[in-house]
């Protein structure tokens, strides 16, 4: 079996050919401290900045960030065996450090800051004409280039955390969980002590907040350029 | 106050149906009048990004489309940026110039190790 065609690309750097006879859970029995130990190397080198800055956007603080980041490869190397190899490597431990990122938000449980009231009390001005369509000079614009040509250039990306960051705190980590973690609505509402209208308020807001920054940083200047 | 009807001029409107004859525009009225407005539509859409909207609704939009590509592009961003959010994660190296310090890496490799023994 071609594990590297399944996107399984942690073979990489274990050099006993036997283990390429069998499953992956099979592999993890038969697995050394030397294999283990290079493949977790490598995973710190071909993984680690990706998953430092993606902890950092989240958490905002480096050392708490750097925990994060040591928590997911512990376990990684503990769950190793529940890897199937259907998704990339990347996209496993992606999906382990949201996970703890879910962790840490759930221990902080904070009340909600002035920042968050003042973003409810924007009620996106001008763009809907008194009777609550929409003013046709301020509605969405078409995306031009197409959103999937441009989604590949890192200048998408960081304009995609560019506006992120302008948002509160609070609204950015109810999107984040949301949008990026996959966290049901219940439990987003339960970690960061709001209601689920709230919820509902905040996710409509920072959509509409987030949708407009990517127009007005991304879409259109790319479209004049 | 007297009702403001939708869409008063057709000029530079692109959507489906924008008065552009008598039709268009009794129709238009109508639809106006039986779908949500789009301020409350754009709630509406968001609230079917986390959960699925019911059937009735899921028709009032498809018919409030026909009047307003706006609602619909609405629609279709948002859905882009359900997607791309979900895929930001491993293209966070990409987003941000942070740097993961040698020595840290060094700690967690140290770190693995041990938990490997």
């Amino acid at each position: 079996m071609n594990f590297r065609a399944r996107g399984c690309n942690v073979y990489e750097g274990i050099s006993d050919v036997s283990i390429w006879k069998h499953k992956p859970a099979d592999e993890l029995r038969i697995m050394t401290k030397s294999t283990i130990q290079s493949a977790a190397e490598r995973w710190v080198d071909d993984h680690g900045e990706c998953l430092y800055r993606f902890a950092l956007i989240r958490v905002r603080k480096p050392e708490v960030a750097e925990d994060l980041v040591q928590e997911t490869f512990l376990a990684a190397v503990r769950g190793y065996e529940k890897f199937s190899g259907r998704s990339s490597e990347r996209t496993w431990l992606c999906g382990i450090l949201k996970h703890k990122i879910v962790d840490y938000f759930r221990k902080l449980r904070r009340e909600p800051s002035f920042t968050d009231l003042e973003f409810f009390s924007d009620e996106c001005l001008g763009k809907f004409v008194s009777i609550g369509f929409w003013n046709h000079e301020k509605g969405p614009k078409e995306w031009k280039p197409e959103p999937d040509e441009v989604m590949h250039r890192a200048e998408f990306w960081q304009t995609m955390r560019d506006c992120l960051s302008k948002l509160p705190q609070k609204v950015r980590d109810v999107f984040t969980m949301r949008e990026m973690d996959d966290v049901p609505s219940k439990e987003i509402c339960a970690i960061l002590s709001i209601s689920d209208s709230n919820l509902r308020v905040m996710l409509h807001r920072v959509r509409m907040a987030l949708r407009e920054c990517l127009e007005m940083n991304w879409f259109e200047t790319i479209g004049k350029s | 106050m007297p009702e403001e009807s939708y869409n008063p001029s057709p000029i530079g409107n692109p959507s489906v149906l924008a008065r552009r004859n008598w039709l268009q525009t009794k129709l238009v009225i109508f639809i106006g009048k039986h779908t949500p407005k789009c301020r409350e539509m754009v709630r509406i859409l968001s609230q079917s990004m986390d959960e699925p909207m019911p059937l009735m609704m899921r028709i009032k939009k498809r018919i409030h489309f026909l009047i307003c590509c706006w609602c619909q592009r609405y629609e279709e961003q948002l859905r882009y940026i359900h997607e791309t959010a979900r895929q930001f994660p491993e293209h966070a190296d990409e987003a941000s110039s942070a740097i993961f310090h040698s020595d840290t890496k060094e700690r967690i490799k140290r770190k693995l190790v041990e938990q490997a023994g």
